[in-house]
């Protein structure tokens, strides 16, 4: 089920399957805890993402093959899981507008949608933590409601304003701070997750849920006080 | 001990070895783009190999020294000089309070180094002191600014041997490893790959290195998206390869085939936009040997 290839003079990439699947990032972060418990003196980085692990090694301490053949003992005595776990349950306020959700109007109007109704498929469902990357603490959740999904612009934004919430195909993600970018923005949040914010780079981990709850204009100014 | 910024250039930044462990942050890893030109320049003044340097990309500098300091300067020929007098790369040098350290135009090479004794002491973040524009951690040298270095004292002159020198006015053969999604791409694809010259289109991006060149046919779509490491090689939907560097981000969803040799890439950082690289097939234990020598040389311990 498991594959290890070449990634690099000192890298390797580690596949735990070929499709998206929920029950796939718990299992990642829990095997790159493993290694990383097991191999602490030989592990310099590990990147999950989706069906995959980087892992970045010391050359100077073990070869190619002999790290390999580690990874793949490991990986064999290894227990996965195949049902869905994850870890922290993660709330994110937003605040669904015309004002903050850049997108939104031309939305409602493409999926026949009022915004309440919008609001609630957004907002009642918990999305898991598949990936981090783009840029420190965008991460990307899956799976957006059919209902609701949207291809990315045809012409990215130059300037999106922190903290705005997107939606792109079957996944929706966080902006952490000011960047360019080619999703949906429905609404913004009034958390700080930019690197200003010493605990953004913690916010997030691969295999966490995230939840989204509705918040007025007037909350989201005063967010904070 | 300090320099005063009197001219900053058209980018210059403060980097480092790089920040290495916040991968899985999605923070690509920044630092230095020529290894090689880097870890000469903290060699010969006794430094860590990981102090920091001002990287400085096609000239246009001038700092004042605010202090005696003993310092070094490798990699790029920018017409380098103390004062109005013509200075040398590849060896420690005393300057004196008041002198003037300018770098004018590229002669040879589009990156130079400059080593103070001890290195410079801008603020770490994230464990580095590596400037990433990208996320704004930190900023590229601006007038007037005042940088910073640990007390720097005497030593004698340190300098490499002249054939260790390297020529940046030579062809770039960049030896790639046969990662990720090589043994994908077809017969077809590969051979058009390693036979033709590609042209480097934009030389001072510290994301990736664009190359121009015939494309090759491509699937449409993209992968799911996975960790990338330093040196793979992206094709575009476009059909030409991407070479992403120092600040590439963390994970992508094009294919890849392959993986430069990071010592080619020090090379390849010297290089003018226009000019022409070739690609050719490298063993794993080649690579791992090869960089092996050099990090003991250095004395590079990235984990400890």
């Amino acid at each position: 089920m498991h594959k290890i290839i070449l990634a690099g003079e000192s890298s390797i990439l580690i596949y735990f399957g070929s499709k998206i699947d929920n029950s796939l990032p718990k299992n990642i972060a829990n095997f790159a805890n493993e290694l990383n418990t097991q191999f602490s003196d030989l592990i310099i980085d590990s990147i999950p993402s989706y069906t995959s692990l980087l892992v970045n090694y010391d050359l100077s301490k073990i070869s190619y093959l002999e790290f390999s053949a580690e990874v793949q003992n490991l990986l064999e005595n290894f227990k996965f899981s195949d049902s869905v776990q994850t870890y922290d349950l993660i709330h994110i306020p937003v605040n669904y507008s015309f004002e903050t959700g850049l997108d939104l109007e031309k939305l409602l109007a493409e999926k026949d949608l009022s915004l309440d109704e919008f609001i609630d498929i957004h907002s009642s469902q918990e999305y898991l933590v598949h990936a981090i990357g783009f840029s420190p603490v965008f991460a990307f959740l899956g799976q957006v409601d059919k209902l609701i999904q949207a291809p990315r612009l045809a012409t990215p934004r130059i300037k999106i304003p922190a903290g705005s919430v997107g939606i792109a195909d079957s996944q929706t993600a966080v902006y952490p701070s000011e960047s360019s970018g080619g999703w949906n923005i429905i609404g913004r949040t009034p958390l700080d997750l930019s690197l200003n914010n010493p605990e953004s780079l913690n916010k997030f981990k691969v295999g966490d849920r995230v939840k989204f709850y509705p918040i007025t204009h007037d909350e989201f100014s005063r967010y904070g006080e | 001990m300090s320099f005063k910024v009197i001219k900053p250039g058209f980018l210059s930044t403060i980097q480092d070895y790089g920040r290495l462990t916040h991968g899985a942050h999605g923070m690509n890893q920044s630092g230095v783009m020529d290894e090689h030109a880097y870890s000469w320049a903290n060699y010969l003044l006794g430094n860590n190999f990981n102090d920091a340097v001002l990287e400085i990309t096609f000239g246009n500098v001038e700092l004042e020294a605010l202090d005696d300091m003993v310092i070094c300067v490798c990699g790029a020929e920018l017409d380098f000089k103390v004062n109005t007098q013509a200075a040398s790369n590849w060896r420690s040098i005393q300057i004196d309070k008041g002198d003037r350290l300018s770098w004018a135009l590229p002669k040879h090479g589009i990156r130079a180094y400059l080593a103070v004794k001890g290195g410079f002491n801008t603020q770490v973040l994230f464990n580095s002191r590596s400037v990433n524009l990208r996320e704004n951690i930190g900023s590229k040298l601006s007038e007037l600014d005042i940088l910073d270095c640990q007390s720097s004292c005497a030593q004698l002159e340190h300098f490499i041997a002249p054939q260790y020198i390297p020529n940046y006015n030579t062809d770039v053969i960049l030896r790639l490893l046969p990662s990720y999604q090589y043994f994908e791409f077809s017969d077809a694809q590969r051979s058009l790959f390693f036979n033709q010259k590609y042209r480097i289109k934009n030389a001072n991006d510290r994301t990736g290195c664009r190359l121009d060149g015939a494309p090759m046919t491509v699937k449409k779509e993209k992968m799911i998206s996975e960790g990338m490491s330093y040196g793979s090689v992206e094709i575009a939907t476009d059909g030409l390869p991407i070479i992403l560097l120092k600040d590439a981000p963390t994970i992508g969803g094009y294919p890849k085939i392959g993986t430069v040799f990071s010592l080619d890439l020090a090379k390849l950082a010297q290089k003018q936009p226009n000019a022409a690289v070739k690609f050719k097939l490298m063993d794993i234990h080649q690579a791992q040997k090869e960089r092996l020598r050099f990090n003991q040389f250095f004395e590079i311990a990235l984990n400890s």
